[in-house]
């Protein structure tokens, strides 16, 4: 038997977990955005981020995503420090920086503490939200989950992501209608900002 | 042909006549580095020089090879010159013009051309 | 020289190295201890001597003694004589000639004297596109040794103990890599499909070497593939016997097609000789390798997106764990390693962990191998002990900063790396020192500044390298970096706002947290360093819109000064936008409005009457 330590409370586990998992067994809330429990991990979007500190040596904390990251035995984990915290309010700032009108986003934001509006925000949370400067339109996170889904469940790959760096978007091949999509909705489904939509032919 | 290791020390002993010059019947070597350094700076018109110089001169005395870079890279076009019997000088900055004069003076005659060479022996192995 | 009664410098230039001077070293020291006589005599290697065609050559202290032409036959009889009884041996003395040398010997010019190769061993002697060359200075020797008189445990201990880490920036201990990955326990389906290009016969398990190599100003290991392709050869096979692996890649980036036709060239003739393919030198163990080009990503220097690359997916990193030893290429056990990792392997067993840990420093053994370019006097490629302090890289071998200006700073690490500032210049080079200065080892490129540069530029240079080749996966590296590269922009074009240099750090401290691999979690290096060590460049372009290196365009203005200028015309006559007015003879005005800050004119007055403030 192994044994995890999530914000103090101890879980025993035998079967391979992940933070995220171990968590979800404590009734421990993490926020995610690329997770989606029917398909492989991402660890993309890092808002998911918490500290996970060995017992030999508990002061030398990691982030570490906890939807990728296996749980160990005897793994220390906190996921409300100043340090996640602090983490996660960056994450979503990007986010509301690229998105601001998205209503999810602005949804979780809030429930983070961190306010859309940017009132109240460190001189990194101001930047983000009141200097940056403003880009297109779009509610697209790049959380790959709709080209994840399509890889894996109709198995179609009719998306990918294009280009990269700030450049990268979602696309099907050659930015031309998916010769293989079915129009199973997987994509839409699974959007976290509702960003995919299905219309009728 | 496929290679057993006591191949190795064969292959060795063959290449001291031909690429070392203390037993080969050589009298010279001529070596230019052609690295990507020294190919941008010209390197391959010394060798080209050099091979017009030893095929004019008719003499089956001296060995014409290249390697790579020497590491000095802001000094190429460079050329190692290895006289039988002496230790090997690297002469830096070369031109058509320059490796001539280093031909006939330093080759052909056996004195080194001082305001052309950098330095005379090897480099040190860890 | 310590308290020795003799000291023994044997030469250890490359041209006494190929006449066997290290056996008769070994034998030498075996003879001394046989004696019991290690207290009083030392036995060290020196740089060329210049007495190539005498060697090897051991020299006497204090005696001054010289000795030549020595084989390891003739070493007993001269330990007995000279050292025990007192007589030195005639027949193997060697008087050199009284007049010094007319030109400075190699070991006496210091960008060559204090270096000491052995990733670059072979460098400048051998014809990269003749594996004869290669075996006739010893090349295969070490694969030979570890195949018929090695089991791989044994290799893998044996470079545990030299103390090899890796060569590509993150340090990491090799031996243990490579044991990871041996450990292995081997996964699924054997008869997994290969990858990108010409399907590779699948294996259990794989080694990698990462010939991808992206960060600018660096070229060490462009040189070591394209100078002595199967330095990298024999080491990987040496690995791929160790690990267990019966296949590899060389990933080598597209834009060095004259080190992959070098390789490839190498490739055909190792196969020829059947030191690649099945059953090599007679022995049961088969290992091929197949080349994978980039394709202009630097991301794909990062493992795990070059297995993806290799793969035929999109580059981009992995979440580890599980790690490549587990699970790599197509899901099997692979090691990667960097070219000047592998090619440090054969000449660990050939000459044994205890030499190689003999070198360097304790948490750091053996060389590096720098490119040392910029603001320096002698560019070029330098492999130097660890430990070696970063003002004799600069000033020693570099032969210091020209035109007789002054030095400012070193950048080591490329993109994710720092700035070491002059204060500093006493660091010793090794992978915890230049982290304690706020840098890091990186693969070795070294870029010296001077107070030409503008650090602030810097920062931005470095930062829209990284920006343009993030991959984009992450939120923090694909949207952060585009955000500090917006604010450094500012800066040097005069907008930046009080406040700004605090935005910078957190937002980089911030962006080195949060982002998934090693390309966002160093993306903020420059900047945090510069801030740390020249912040005054930064508060002048933030608050007095000044460029103090004069660089920024923004920033600066061109006059010319009454004083010097003689109205000769050249500047006004080469002025692209006709900017300049003034009769001749007369003192010459730039029109402020109209100069496009080209510098044309800084550059064609004669009369040194152009100020750039």
């Amino acid at each position: 038997m192994a044994k995890i330590t999530i914000d103090g409370r101890d879980l025993e586990f035998e079967e391979q977990l992940t933070i995220l998992e171990a968590a979800k067994k404590l009734q421990i809330k993490i926020p995610t955005l690329c997770y989606n429990e029917h398909l492989d991990p991402y660890g993309g979007c890092r808002i998911c981020l918490v500290e996970a500190a060995t017992q030999a040596a508990p002061e030398r904390s990691r982030l570490v995503p906890a939807c990728t990251a296996p749980a160990a035995d005897g793994m220390i984990v906190v996921t409300n420090s100043e340090r996640v915290l602090a983490s996660r309010r960056f994450i979503i700032e990007l986010f509301l920086s690229r998105c601001p009108e998205s209503e999810q986003i602005r949804k979780l934001a809030a429930e983070m503490g961190v306010d859309p509006n940017g009132q109240n925000l460190d001189v990194v949370g101001q930047y983000l939200l009141k200097r940056a400067p403003k880009r297109e339109a779009t509610n697209c996170i790049l959380c790959g989950l709709c080209v994840r889904v399509c890889q894996q469940i109709p198995e179609r790959y009719a998306l990918s992501l294009k280009e990269r760096g700030i450049h990268r978007r979602v696309t099907p091949p050659f930015e031309k209608v998916a010769e293989s999509c079915i129009g199973c909705g997987s994509c839409a489904y699974v959007c976290p900002t509702k960003t995919i939509t299905i219309e009728e032919a | 042909m496929k290679l057993k290791p006591e191949d190795l020390n064969k292959i060795r002993e063959r290449m001291k006549s031909t690429s070392r010059l203390r037993e080969a019947e050589g009298k010279a070597k001529i070596n230019v580095h052609l690295g990507t350094c020294g190919i941008a700076s010209g390197a391959r018109e010394i060798l080209h020089t050099f091979l017009e110089l030893v095929e004019a001169s008719g003499a089956d005395d001296v060995l014409v090879t290249t390697s790579g870079c020497a590491g000095l890279c802001k000094r190429e076009p460079m050329a190692t010159i290895e006289i039988a019997g002496q230790a090997p000088v690297k002469y830096v900055d070369l031109t058509p013009e320059k490796a001539k004069k280093v031909f006939e003076e330093h080759i052909k005659g056996g004195t080194v051309v001082k305001e052309y060479a950098l330095a005379v022996g090897s480099e040190r192995l860890g | 020289m310590g308290n020795y009664r003799f000291n023994l410098l044997v030469c250890a230039g490359t041209g006494c190295v190929s006449n066997n001077a290290f056996k008769v070293k070994t034998v030498l020291e075996k003879e001394i201890e046989k004696h019991k006589l290690q207290d009083e005599i030392q036995v060290i290697t020196t740089g060329c001597n210049g007495f190539c065609a005498n060697g090897p050559i051991v020299v006497v202290k204090p005696d001054d003694i010289f000795y030549q032409l020595l084989t390891e036959e003739d070493i007993p009889g001269l330990v007995e004589e000279h050292f025990l009884k007192g007589r030195p041996v005639q027949r193997l003395m060697y008087t050199p000639a009284k007049d010094e040398a007319p030109i400075p010997k190699m070991s006496d010019i210091p960008f060559f004297g204090k270096q000491q190769l052995i990733a670059l061993a072979n460098r400048g002697l051998i014809d990269p596109e003749n594996i004869d060359e290669y075996i006739a200075l010893g090349g295969y020797q070490a694969l030979a040794k570890a195949l018929t008189e090695m089991t791989p445990e044994q290799v893998i201990e044996e470079i545990q103990a030299a103390g090899l880490r890796g060569r590509g920036g993150a340090g990491f201990p090799t031996g243990k890599k490579w044991e990871f990955c041996r450990n292995a326990p081997v996964t699924g389906d054997s008869s997994v499909p290969g990858g990108n290009g010409d399907s590779p016969p699948a294996a259990e398990k794989y080694i990698i070497c990462n010939a991808d190599e992206g960060d600018p100003g660096a070229f060490m290991d462009r040189s070591i593939v394209e100078s002595d392709p199967h330095a990298l050869l024999e080491g990987m096979l040496i690995g791929a016997y160790a690990i267990g692996a019966s296949h590899g890649f060389i990933y080598i980036r597209a834009e060095y097609p004259l080190a992959l036709e070098r390789l490839t060239q190498g490739l055909e003739q190792a196969r020829e000789y059947g030191l690649l393919g099945e059953g090599i030198l007679g022995t049961d163990f088969s290992f091929d390798i197949s080349v994978s080009k980039g394709a202009g990503a630097f991301v794909c220097g990062e493992e795990t997106s070059l297995i993806g690359s290799l793969e035929g997916k999109l580059p981009e990193p992995r979440v580890r764990p599980p790690y490549p030893a587990q699970s790599g290429y197509m899901g099997k056990p692979t090691n990667i390693n960097n070219v000047e990792t592998w090619a440090n392997v054969p000449h660990i067993i050939n000459r044994g962990a205890d030499w190689f840990s003999s070198i360097g420093t304790d948490t750091s053994k053996g060389t590096k191998v720098f490119s040392l370019v910029g603001k320096v006097n002698n560019t070029g490629l330098v492999e130097v002990p660890m430990g070696i302090t970063m003002r004799e890289i600069v000033f020693d071998i570099g032969g210091g900063i020209p035109d007789g200006k002054k030095f400012k700073a070193v950048q080591t690490g490329g993109p994710s790396g720092g700035c070491i500032p002059e204060s500093l210049l006493d660091t010793p080079v090794d992978y915890e020192s230049l982290v304690q200065a706020g840098s890091i080892m990186g693969s070795g490129g070294m870029i010296v500044m001077d107070e030409g540069n503008c650090m602030v530029e810097v920062a931005r240079y470095f930062v829209s390298f990284t920006q343009e080749e993030s991959c984009g996966k992450c939120s923090p590296c694909r949207e952060g970096t585009w955000h500090m590269l917006n604010i450094l922009e500012n800066i040097t074009q005069g907008k930046g706002q009080e406040g700004d240099i605090e935005l910078l750090e957190k937002m980089g401290k911030y962006i080195k947290e949060t982002a998934l691999c090693g390309l966002g979690n160093t993306a903020p290096n420059p900047v945090l360093t510069t801030i740390r060590y020249f912040r005054d460049e930064y508060e002048a372009h933030i608050r007095e819109k000044r460029c103090p290196a004069g660089v920024c365009k923004s920033l600066i203005t061109y006059s010319i000064d009454p004083e010097n200028c003689t109205g000769c015309t050249v500047c006004a006559k080469n002025c692209p936008v006709a900017c300049i007015s003034g009769e001749r003879k007369q003192t010459h005005v730039i029109d402020q409005e109209k100069c496009i800050k080209c510098g044309m004119c800084y550059s064609v007055c004669n009369f040194d009457a152009v100020r750039v403030r």
